[in-house]
């Protein structure tokens, strides 16, 4: 089915919103959050974007959901549960891709449990999109075939860190950290020692695609000094291709919203 | 913006046969505008006013809080009372914008003795001015002015607006500095395509696009557009690339605008960095639109998330275009193998029986799940679910041919029952 067919009432679409600029959202994310009755959003998800919604539309910020009983996403779950029994358009919105740590196929299960239908309109990733936006290709003929993506949010000694790091140094990909600024400096230190190189270039790019991006690159064993101060959102490569970064390549004007009232 | 503006006023004529309103743009920079009122109509107008960099002046009794924060901030004068005639000396334009309908009279009366354009909010026919339906868009205002009626000019306003962000003008008029955009055109459907790369598309003076690029993007150029199709330049993989990058490097000297759009992501084995590394040997500036990811969008529209929570938190996405133990592969399978994460191989249907071959040889099961996922988010898209031991057998059974996304891991199992809505 066409992502652009209407929304019915009672459905929820899981919108995934790109790395931060609302230009760089799909058309038919931007469809669905034009149709939405209610909003759910997270803290990265463009904040630009709810410029396109109804004037009626409800938005609510999940990110700031107490917590209670239930943790917040069993709390999200519920909220999505809610409104589209009610009859609503529900688009659950947030940064990046829902399906790339993002949480959403938990979302979409609770919905299949409830017996709500639901839509997935996949959005460009910060793991790909963000270091493309500082010159780094995570792919170059000659130089690497392949990409490995990974969560940084546990720190490699951490019980339930399910990651083989020898084997990721071992694959020969670059290595993209998402949600990796606080782990840095044990993550490097984890890649050194299963052996790859202390001159592995490295960069960090923290708010990518949006107009304050910042990057910073270092060799592996010197990047997580470099990244000192970085708050996140940032994506971390690991590897040759991170020698091509630049402080950006972004468009030099990719808001689409400019004063649209 | 002239041309909107001016069918939007010599569109059907006033029926009480009034002649219809001469467009102008103030450029009120440094002048006094005075406001009389204070009320929600002042107020949505003074932020227009101060955009400008109108020196504003509201007379007014009372105003809205926002107002008084304007002139608590310094941003505009506020004359506390009622309005007086010399209110208007050395204003170079009026807005009468009180609820008093004889207040507004002798607001008009006082600008028409000095010659000064005045708006009324209550009476356009009495007014010598009317504030159009506007916004602002990549540097230029579109302006609508209707025969006042102001939703039916804010509902145009708005789709003109829509239409420029969506590409379906073209804004080349803008001047735009010559260069090359490399642009990610998404999995296939129309659609996942990016804001931005419509407009980049919609921008260019020459598009130079991919096989796999979105087609329906190329349909919506206009007729003055080169567009260059890649799978007509020579064959050969090197040479094919070389011809690109001259392409691109010829066209941006020659002053265009140069959009190099392909299917999913030029970062993602779309040997975008070569022609960065072109266009900057050549001088020519570069910009990059990241696109979705084919290896990431197309399973998720299958319903198939690469991560999962308790299942895998890794995924990494691989050029299958190389068999296992060829001499030119830089993947180490073995090591590939001892990864937990989900792998998804693209470029890979001619290799797959020898690659999940090597992958079951260094440790991943047999039996693990994997999706073949052909023509990803089209009309024809094909996916057959099976195993690694299965997967050379399936791809030949069922006929499947490039371009396909093959997904290797246990996320495979959670693709339904939700499937599309």
């Amino acid at each position: 089915m066409s992502s652009l067919a209407p929304l019915e009432p009672g459905c929820v679409a899981l919108v995934g919103g790109g790395p931060g600029d609302a230009g760089l959202m799909t058309v038919a994310g931007r469809a669905a959050i034009e149709q939405a009755d209610v909003l759910l959003v997270d803290h990265l998800a463009p904040t630009g974007a709810l410029a396109w919604a109804g004037p009626a539309a409800e938005v609510i910020d999940v990110s700031k959901l107490p917590r209670g009983a239930f943790t917040p996403q069993e709390r999200i779950n519920e909220l999505l549960v809610e409104h589209a029994r009610r009859g609503r358009r529900v688009v659950r919105l947030k940064g990046g891709d829902s399906f790339v740590f993002g949480r959403g196929k938990e979302e979409v299960l609770a919905c299949a449990e409830a017996g709500v239908p639901t839509r997935v309109i996949p959005g460009v990733t910060s793991a790909v999109a963000a270091p493309a936006l500082a010159g780094i290709p995570v792919t170059h003929r000659g130089l690497v075939h392949g990409f490995s993506v990974i969560s940084g949010h546990v720190p490699p000694d951490d019980p339930t860190c399910g990651l083989d790091y020898a084997a990721l140094v071992g694959a020969g990909t670059s290595l993209v950290v998402l949600m990796g600024v606080a782990n840095l400096p044990a993550i490097a230190d984890e890649l050194l020692a299963h052996g790859m190189p202390a001159d592995t270039p490295a960069a960090v790019v923290a708010r990518g695609g949006h107009p304050d991006q910042e990057v910073r690159a270092a060799s592996l064993d010197r990047i997580a000094a470099a990244a000192t101060g970085i708050e996140p959102p940032a994506v971390t490569v690991i590897g040759e291709v991170a020698r091509f970064a630049v402080p950006t390549l972004a468009p030099t004007h990719p808001t689409l919203l400019e004063e649209i009232r | 913006m002239g041309r909107v503006a001016e069918r939007g006023v010599t569109g059907p004529g006033d029926p009480a046969g009034h002649a219809p309103p001469y467009p102008v743009g103030l450029r009120l920079e440094g002048r006094r505008v005075v406001v009389v009122g204070g009320g929600h109509v002042a107020q949505r107008r003074v932020p227009t006013l101060l955009t400008a960099g109108a020196e504003v002046t509201v007379v007014a009794p009372d105003v809205t809080p926002a107002l008084e924060g304007l002139a608590g901030g310094g941003e505009i004068s506020w004359e506390r009372r009622g309005f007086r005639a010399a209110d208007l000396d050395g204003a170079w334009y009026v807005i009468a914008a009180t609820n008093d309908a004889e207040v507004n009279v002798a607001v008009s009366e006082a600008a028409e003795e000095r010659r000064i354009f005045c708006v009324r909010s209550d009476d356009g026919l009495a007014a010598t001015a009317w504030t159009p339906a506007s916004g602002r868009y990549a540097g230029m205002t579109v302006a609508v002015l209707g025969n006042r009626e102001p939703r039916r000019s804010a509902a145009i306003r708005d789709q003109l607006l829509g239409a420029l962000r969506d590409g379906l003008v073209d804004v080349r008029a803008e001047a735009r500095a010559p260069g090359v955009t490399l642009v990610g055109g998404g999995p296939g459907d129309p659609e996942l395509v990016t804001l931005a790369a419509r407009r980049a598309v919609a921008e260019a003076d020459v598009v130079v696009a991919d096989r796999l690029a979105p087609r329906e993007l190329l349909g919506e150029l206009a007729p003055d557009v080169e567009l260059v199709d890649v799978t007509k330049l020579p064959r050969g993989r090197a040479a094919q690339q070389e011809e690109i990058n001259r392409v691109l490097v010829e066209r941006a000297r020659a002053g265009k605008r140069v959009v190099r759009l392909k299917g999913g992501d030029n970062f993602v084995f779309g040997r975008g960095f070569e022609e960065i590394e072109a266009c900057r040997a050549a001088g020519v500036p570069v910009e990059v639109v990241p696109g979705l990811s084919s290896a990431i969008a197309v399973p998720g529209r299958a319903g198939i998330p690469l991560t999962h929570r308790g299942m895998t938190h890794e995924f990494t996405v691989i050029s299958g275009h190389l068999p296992p133990g060829h001499p030119d592969s830089l993947v180490e399978w073995e090591a590939l193998a001892r990864t937990r994460g989900t792998l998804v191989l693209l470029m890979a249907v001619q290799n797959a029986a020898a690659i999940a071959a090597a992958l079951v040889e260094h440790g991943r099961a047999a039996d693990t799940p994997v999706a073949v996922i052909a023509d990803g988010t089209m009309p024809v898209e094909r996916e057959v679910v099976t195993t690694l031991e299965g997967l050379g057998a399936a791809i030949e059974a069922a006929g499947l041919r490039p371009p396909a996304i093959i997904v290797v891991g246990d996320v495979v199992g959670l693709a339904r029952p939700d499937g599309e809505g």
